[in-house]
């Protein structure tokens, strides 16, 4: 039987809240709307603020990434002063993101994206009742571990810059902590302990052991060798993904971008072996190939958004936000605008990074079976490993040269700055103006924004709208497809500075997910 | 009998509820199973369909399903011009929703600084307000006249965001039937009388007038960076943060996150002074005694103080 029908899908267990929009035939999406449903106005409410004011303001974007809104706010005010960071300025900033990264990965794979597979869709999987032991909100042994173990990791954020979430450490010229090394002995301690429950309970291996898994065939190897491995969350995950078939599930365009994470210090024991400025590199990866990233080529477009239209795509120094409220004639249907490199939609997050650094593994999968939920997932739960061995590097050499860990720099009255960074769910950008001692022009593009971009001027679809289309939803009740798809991409929207809610059009169902 | 417990996120970050997943000892979990509680709801750690979900809300507002303590996070959006479309639910506005479930709680905890008294957003478009205080004043989302079943008004944990102790000891409190204290903000006495600044180990250089003047110098950060520790209340030094520090202990000045009026409208990292001494000074203190005091101090400062030998 021929049925078309339109269903909008509320998403809990993302971080704030968000609605896909769909269009149905035969039970298989055959349009997609993604539609965030806050306004919070942080931009507009920067204007004429302070310059440093940023700092204090835009960590509150986001409770789950406040370190990394503090990074990208604090790396445009760097630029305007112009000013060089010291060695251990860049360790101390890298080393509270990466541990706030780590916090999120596990948080996200455990209490947001695993709950899924105690849906009752999954009720027949032969590995259903294991799930339901494991990621049942709130009692699921793994839900437990994973909230007592990222709580302890973040104690590391909290002896290096105060607090977490929200903290202020960073300001332009460095980071206003002295860490002595008593703190860094506790610092290390704690990564140890993180690194021996990651190993033992996620990975089911040692980091050397998994560093060894470059294709699909060695990780079936990997997986037959030993039963720790497939007990591990990462067995796990792959042994439910498969059988799921999450390999096949939300493609997407398979363009990538990556602002490129974590710069290095220029003296440490870890560029012996590897000479690229950052551990993972920014670019832009299209049609297989990777380009050089030049962050002139980003724009915003609002064709389809709740914004005032300048006729074409902006770059965000140019970009305003003024709301142009939704009418009825208007094909606009999201608050949220769409970020473009180069006029292309990107999808950005670990896989991005993944592929960008060229990763034997991910880049191996996705050039076999193209993206999916499956490697979306795995590039998340296994970024801890490039993570740990760099972190204790750092740590170690965190205030053992001349200790400087801020250089004096004087505050600008005029200038214009961005700082660009990879945040947990991917390319972050803040783009600052200052005028006259003010703030006169804040853009925030957030990983979300790209990856739940709605359509531009050619009716491009944004990256997880199109990796909805031609999903098939078995169990209508329980449609864990658009769920997982959704997910995969960890969606931020209370990062969506700009996002506003959609009107649901020709709703005719509503489903949680 | 257990408690029944909703969490309701209107505009915010989500902080706060990732704040409270820090606690330790008892973790959340622990905590839950200590006091019993029965989360009905959580938008992030839910995993209800949505139609349980609604039947949920439907009971809750019918009566049937008791509904003992409603946490909400965030501020309540208003806006734009009044409509509550800034914050939905499938369409609806939520503020709609958190009235509803306001008139069936026993007790409704504001956790955070937007859910007390507003927050990010009072001044702008998206309207936001607390729960029961706009900013500083009293009415708020709710009105002065409100009062949970239990007979309290919304009971206010400000901070952004609020600490996870001060949230599982309100929580324990309330369930034990303890007497709450409540001070004029409408926070718990028990976490809100002492100051920021107290238990800070910054304190001796504060206590000889050392003053911070440029970022890493190490000093007290009250004369010159906008450190708010000696002027708004809160446990951040007493109770610490991740178990670990706080933000005036490594360097970040307090930026007076529990005010009723955070986020101030004039600079952070900047006092505001005259002739070198600050407009605001602490808490009740006569300014011509500080004066005095705080040029004898410094005149007395030792040199290990000066020459910032204790490291911290």
């Amino acid at each position: 039987m021929h049925s078309k029908k339109n269903r909008v899908i509320p998403i809990n267990r993302s971080e704030g809240d968000l609605e896909i929009h769909l269009e149905m035939e035969n039970d298989r999406v055959v349009e997609a709307r993604s539609v965030g449903t806050m306004y919070r106005g942080f931009e507009n409410l920067l204007k004429g603020r302070a310059p440093l004011d940023g700092l204090v303001i835009t960590p509150r974007i986001c409770g789950i990434c406040s370190t990394a809104q503090l990074k990208a706010a604090v790396k445009a005010l760097d630029m305007i002063a112009d000013v060089r960071i010291p060695d251990d300025a860049i360790r101390v900033r890298n080393l509270t993101l990466m541990t706030e990264q780590m916090q999120n990965d596990l948080r996200h794979a455990f209490l947001l994206f695993t709950p899924d597979f105690t849906s009752p869709a999954y009720r027949e999987h032969p590995l259903f009742e294991e799930a339901v032991k494991r990621y049942r909100p709130l009692q699921g042994e793994t839900v437990v571990h994973t909230i007592r173990e990222t709580k302890k990791v973040i104690e590391i954020i909290a002896i290096l810059g105060g607090q977490w979430p929200h903290s202020s450490f960073m300001v332009p010229g460095g980071v206003v902590s002295v860490p002595g090394q008593n703190d860094i002995s506790q610092c290390r301690s704690l990564l140890a302990n993180f690194r021996h429950w990651y190993e033992r309970r996620v990975l089911g291996c040692s980091l050397a052991r998994w560093a060894e898994v470059r294709t699909l065939e060695d990780l079936d190897i990997w997986l037959d060798e030993d039963e720790a491995h497939r007990e591990g969350e990462v067995g796990f995950f792959i042994r439910f993904a498969r059988e799921t078939n999450l390999h096949e599930l939300g493609k997407g365009h398979g363009n990538f971008i990556c602002f490129g994470a974590f710069e290095k210090p220029g003296k440490s024991a870890m560029n012996r072996s590897e000479n690229a400025p950052y551990l993972f590199p920014p670019g832009f990866f299209l049609d297989g190939q990777v380009a050089p990233f030049n962050q002139e080529k980003i724009t915003e477009d609002v064709t389809f958004s709740h914004f005032e239209s300048h006729g074409r795509p902006r770059h965000p120094y140019e970009e305003t936000t003024v709301v142009e409220p939704p009418a009825s004639d208007s094909e606009a249907y999201s608050w949220g605008k769409a970020p473009r490199y180069d006029g292309y939609p990107a999808e950005t997050g670990p896989l991005a990074e993944l592929v960008m650094a060229s990763n034997p593994l991910i880049k191996g999968i996705l050039d076999r079976e193209g993206p999916s939920v499956f490697l979306r997932q795995l590039a998340r739960l296994v970024r801890p490993t490039f993570l740990l061995p760099v972190m204790d590097c750092w740590l170690k050499e965190t205030g053992v040269g001349n200790e400087i860990f801020y250089r004096k720099n004087e505050q600008q009255e005029n200038g214009q700055g961005f700082g660009l960074i990879e945040a947990h769910r991917g390319a972050l950008g803040h783009w600052v103006t200052l005028e006259h001692g003010k703030i006169s022009q804040y853009q925030v593009i957030t990983p979300t924004a790209w990856n739940a971009s709605p359509r531009d001027a050619n009716g491009i679809r944004g990256p997880w709208e199109e990796a909805l289309i031609g999903t098939l939803v078995k169990n209508p009740e329980h449609p864990v497809e658009i769920g997982h798809t959704i997910r995969s991409f960890d969606p931020c929207m209370v990062c969506c500075v700009h996002t506003i809610r959609g009107h649901a059009r020709r709703t005719t169902a509503r489903i949680f997910c | 009998m257990s408690t029944t417990l909703y969490w309701i996120q209107g505009g915010g970050c989500g902080g706060d509820t990732w704040s409270f997943l820090n606690a330790e000892s008892p973790d959340l979990t622990e905590l839950f199973d200590i006091l019993s509680i029965e989360p009905l709801w959580h938008p992030s750690l839910s995993a209800l369909d949505l139609k349980s979900k609604e039947k949920l809300d439907r009971r809750i507002l019918s009566g049937e399903q008791s509904l003992d303590i409603l946490c909400v996070e965030g501020s309540v959006l208003q806006g734009p011009s009044g409509s509550g479309l800034a914050d939905t639910l499938q369409g609806k506005p939520k503020k709609d929703l958190i009235a509803a479930l306001a008139s069936k709680a026993q007790y409704v905890i504001a956790v955070g600084t937007c859910a007390s008294y507003g927050g990010f957003g009072t001044d702008q478009e998206t309207e936001a307000t607390g729960m029961q205080f706009h900013k500083h004043s009293f009415g708020g989302f709710l009105g002065k006249r409100y009062r949970s079943k239990s007979g309290l008004p919304v009971i206010n944990l400000p901070g952004c965001p609020c600490h996870n102790d001060i949230l599982a000891g309100t929580l324990s409190m309330v369930i034990n039937d303890v007497p709450l204290e409540l001070n004029e903000n409408h926070s718990p006495l028990d976490w809100y009388r002492i100051m920021v600044h107290q238990g800070c180990t910054r304190n001796e250089y504060h206590e000889y007038r050392v003053e911070e003047k440029q970022f890493g110098e190490k000093g007290c950060l009250f004369f010159y960076m906008g450190c708010q520790g000696p002027l708004v209340t809160g446990p951040c030094n007493k109770i610490l943060w991740n178990r670990r520090s706080s933000k005036t202990r490594v360097g970040v000045p307090c930026f007076g996150c529990t005010h009723t009026d955070f986020p101030q409208q004039y600079p952070f990292f900047k006092t505001r002074n005259i002739e070198g001494i600050p407009i605001e000074l602490p808490a009740g203190v006569s300014r011509a005694h500080y004066m005095a005091y705080k040029g004898m101090a410094a005149a007395a400062a030792p040199k290990r103080l000066i020459k910032r030998k204790s490291g911290i």
